[in-house]
């Protein structure tokens, strides 16, 4: 049964402006259906958050704008999650999207270790197809 | 995003009140008792309860303008908010450093109870001696710096068990304790040697730091659920808590042990020499003094911790309000931590463990806070003076004044019980905070205090000197240079008016700049060289710019532009002239034909050298200004503009906001106008389409100031895209507001 396209809908993860900006370069060569871009917001739950708020959701509004400056008919979702990864694997899940797509952050392997490897526990949490994308402008 | 906001609350009364007594109670009972018992003998049970009710009346004054301004910041955004960023930059620098201070003190605390069970090296080297506390401070310093600039999460409960385990442990022991506390041991009360009495109140100078740590819950209220109840009661409660937990446990630490022998020269950490008695009592003694090592270890670990982070959190409502760079805050693409304040306050930290004794950097970090909270107490009375429509706590001080007159008096007269060393060290902070402001901040902050406003409002009423004083202080943002391009004639009164209007509000001058169109095939040297060739009395649109400025009593210089091309020439001359905010004209004779620059435009406009405002000009008449908002970063710059226009001509503004859910959209446009200073304007709240209900607005109006709702709506304005045809319809003049989002040459060049 091959019913579903791969890019029918896409949720694009974004960290922040620059990793936006980037992401939507790097996909810019493919074509895809409908993109939902989604910015998480990493919650204490129980103990104060690294940034405060008011930061958290302008780190997000810019990662949004970035996005959109090149695909203007992309949807955006912020999220409040703990869990970074499950916020984002939760919104593919709502908006049932047919992918993932990101693109991983830079950073060494020390660096990557120490944020928790999201890229990795993407990959092997989301119960649907993860693309990751190179080239960007990075 | 309004709706979501429930969902960024995730702090509960029991998350709260465990930052607060988390943070406090590491370093009263952990740390100080012996230094402590020194100073005033039995007596210093007396300085804790004194200290618990100084804190108790701050506490209360804090929980109200926590409760009316849920922001990130807390003490500093409050007393920046009222007393202007004068007092701001004292707050904030004074609070930073504060828990810099503080961070180091509890810091050496847990390299205190890390020597008593590691073998630490002492380490001497040159003129650099440390003990083996302040290596183990060190080591641990890096620790903690680290795990908040990784942004290593406990999990969330985490913070909740280690206060539990910390008050049932401190429980357990007080019951021990005091089974086997001795009342004559505690007699005299006031010991000759100590200075009788008189040595109570300099006591509890030394022990205050103690009680720092109620006012960092309100730096993360926004995070709270339900803030109206769990501010107060979490600030109120765990001030309550921590001062009968210290008063109890001074009572049986000293009914238990001589005073005199629980002092530096016995030992560093007598909480742990009397567990073992209480303990050994019931035959447990080594598990009594493993248990205590234990939540010592804890105790001043999670008080550092809670430090460090709440000062990031100062560093950023510093930054939002220009006090500091913003790119102190820049967040951490993969840690998401504000990595360079942590990087920053943690040097600092390590500095200060390696010069300071724990008794000096505990009296500085206390002198620091007491200055802040003086201030808060301050700040509150200001707050309830100015009777702002928009002020409004969930949460009000029980008799007031009483309540903050007497924080302020108590919090800024524990500073005279200091020595004078600490009370230096923190003057420089305080010094240096005031000259910040002069020097550096004043330039740069916008953000003007309730109290200037509200003295300059009456300044009928008030004295002179008062007034000027208020004048002297207020933020400048620099020499505010207001640039205008002129092209057309017979605009060019209307635009050099409002120009003049903005620059006399902000101190500023206007520069009017001519921009001379030469034809592609003609050398702009040979332009410059005979003007009059290219346009027949070039100069004359200066000369009545010049007599037009002069008229209004702003100081307006001239120049004359040659350009190929002149609308980039604006944004050429916007870098190299240093405007603030350029003023130009939109519509057919202006700066070319917008079809024509479409190509070159789209690159430059990317990024506004500096704030613009576009006029669509139909007569400029300032007399009643509307303002419709959907929030955004660029709303921030008409309203300013619309204030500064409400501050010379009196007008009277209408704010307008269209949303879909009426309730919602009231409530949004109240705070927006409270965030924004136009809390006095008249709110139109509208459902349905925009656009009609933009026009039905503008028909009673004279002057529409707009936002740029999304970045890049002057460049798709100016680059011949279609304009929103409503503005083409109303019959006022429309200003259209962009603000730069400063993005700078560096960033540009490489992209990110």
């Amino acid at each position: 049964m091959r019913s579903a396209k791969l890019s029918e809908h896409i949720v694009v993860p974004v960290a922040n402006e620059s990793d936006a900006r980037s992401t939507a370069a790097a996909l810019e060569a493919y074509r895809f259906g409908q993109a939902t871009v989604v910015h998480v917001v990493e919650k204490g739950d129980g103990v104060p958050d690294k940034t405060p708020v008011e930061q958290s959701e302008q780190i997000a509004t810019e990662a949004f704008q970035a996005f959109r400056d090149t695909f203007p008919a992309a949807e955006t979702e912020l999220v409040y999650d703990r869990d970074v990864v499950k916020g984002i694997t939760d919104v593919a899940a709502t908006v049932g999207a047919s992918a993932i797509v990101f693109q991983p952050l830079p950073g060494g392997r020390l660096q990557r270790f120490l944020a928790g490897d999201r890229s990795l526990r993407l990959i092997t949490e989301a119960e649907r197809p993860v693309i990751a994308l190179h080239g960007g402008d990075r | 995003m309004s709706g979501d906001e429930e969902l960024a609350k995730d702090l509960g009364l029991l998350s709260a009140l465990t930052i607060g007594v988390g943070t406090m109670i590491g370093a009263g009972i952990f740390v100080l008792p012996g230094e402590a018992a020194v100073a005033a003998g039995p007596g210093v049970a007396i300085s804790f309860m004194i200290g618990g009710v100084i804190s108790l009346f701050t506490a209360l004054s804090a929980s109200e303008l926590g409760t009316a301004m849920p922001k990130a910041g807390g003490s500093y955004y409050y007393v920046n908010r009222a007393l202007g960023p004068l007092f701001g930059s004292i707050a904030g620098w004074g609070n930073w450093m504060g828990l810099a201070f503080a961070s180091a003190f509890y810091t050496l605390g847990f390299g205190e109870y890390l020597a008593t069970f590691l073998p630490l090296p002492s380490v001497a080297a040159g003129p650099l001696a440390l003990s083996s506390f302040q290596v183990g401070a060190l080591v641990a310093g890096l620790a903690f710096i680290a795990i908040n600039y990784v942004g290593a999460k406990e999990t969330g409960n985490l913070q909740i068990v280690i206060v539990t385990l910390l008050v049932g442990i401190l429980t357990v022991f007080s019951i021990l304790g005091f089974l086997q506390a001795d009342i004559s041991t505690l007699r005299p009360i006031f010991p000759a040697e100590t200075g009788g009495p008189a040595a109570v109140l300099p006591a509890t100078g030394l022990i205050f730091v103690s009680f720092l740590g109620f006012a960092k819950i309100t730096t993360v209220a926004e995070e709270l659920k339900n803030p109206g109840r769990n501010l107060p009661l979490a600030v109120v409660g765990s001030v309550v808590i921590v001062t009968l937990m210290y008063a109890v446990i001074m009572v049986v630490l000293m009914g238990v042990v001589n005073w005199r022998q629980l002092g530096p020269e016995f030992t560093a950490t007598p909480v742990i020499d009397v567990a073992e008695l209480a303990f050994g009592s019931v035959g447990l003694a080594a598990v009594g003094i493993g248990l205590l090592t234990v939540a010592g270890l804890l105790a001043t670990a999670s008080s550092a911790n809670a430090s460090i982070l709440a000062s990031s959190r100062i560093n950023f409502a510093m930054g939002r309000d220009k006090l500091i760079s913003e790119k102190l805050n820049a967040v951490h693409p993969n840690f998401a931590t504000p990595y360079r304040s942590i990087a920053v306050t943690g040097g600092l930290i390590l500095l200060f463990i390696v010069a300071g004794d724990v008794k000096t950097l505990a009296k500085a970090g206390s002198v620091l806070h007491l200055v802040v909270y003086g201030l808060l107490n301050v700040a509150l009375i200001v707050m309830r003076e100015a009777d702002l429509e928009d002020y409004d706590p969930a949460f009000r001080v029980p008799l007031y004044p009483v309540v903050p007159v007497l924080g302020a008096v108590t919090s800024f007269g524990l500073i005279a019980f200091m020595d004078p060393v600490e009370i230096g060290l923190s003057l420089v902070f305080v010094g240096g905070g005031l000259l910040w402001y002069l020097v550096y901040a004043r330039g740069k902050t916008e953000t003007e205090g309730v109290l200037s406003r509200t003295i300059l409002r009456r300044r009928e009423q008030l004295p002179d000197a008062l007034v000027s004083a208020a004048v002297t202080v207020q933020p400048d943002g620099g020499e505010f240079r207001v640039l205008v391009p002129l092209a057309a004639p017979e605009h060019e009164t209307d635009l050099i008016t409002l120009a003049s209007a903005i620059a006399t509000q902000r101190g500023g001058t206007v520069d009017a700049v001519h921009i001379v169109t030469v034809p592609d095939q003609t050398a702009l040297p040979y332009a410059a060289a005979h003007p009059e060739e290219i346009e027949e009395d070039y100069h004359a649109i200066l000369d009545s710019a010049r007599h037009d400025a002069e008229t209004f009593g702003v100081d307006i210089e001239t120049h004359t532009i040659f350009s190929h091309q002149s609308f980039q020439e604006v944004f050429q001359a916007a870098r190299t002239h240093g405007a603030d905010l350029v003023v130009m004209g939109w519509g057919e004779n202006s700066h070319g034909s917008p079809g024509r620059v479409e190509s070159a435009v789209e690159d430059i406009v990317m990024d506004l050298p500096c704030d613009f405002l576009v006029l669509k000009d139909r007569g400029f008449d300032p007399e009643h200004i509307l303002v419709p908002t959907a929030g955004g970063p660029d709303s921030a710059l008409s309203a300013q503009t619309a204030r500064l226009l409400r501050q010379e001509y009196d007008s009277r503004i209408t704010l307008l906001h269209v949303s879909d859910d009426r309730e919602a959209g009231e409530a949004f446009l109240a705070d927006w106008a409270e965030t924004h200073g136009l809390a006095d304007a008249e709110r139109r709240v509208e459902t349905g389409d925009i656009e009609a209900s933009i026009a039905r607005a503008a028909t009673d109006c004279t002057l529409i100031i707009a936002g740029a709702s999304e970045r890049g709506l002057l460049r798709r304005l100016l680059g011949g895209s279609p304009i929103i045809e409503l503005l083409e319809d109303v019959e006022c003049s429309v200003l259209l507001a962009e603000q730069s989002h400063g993005r700078g040459y560096v960033k540009r060049l490489f992209g990110r």
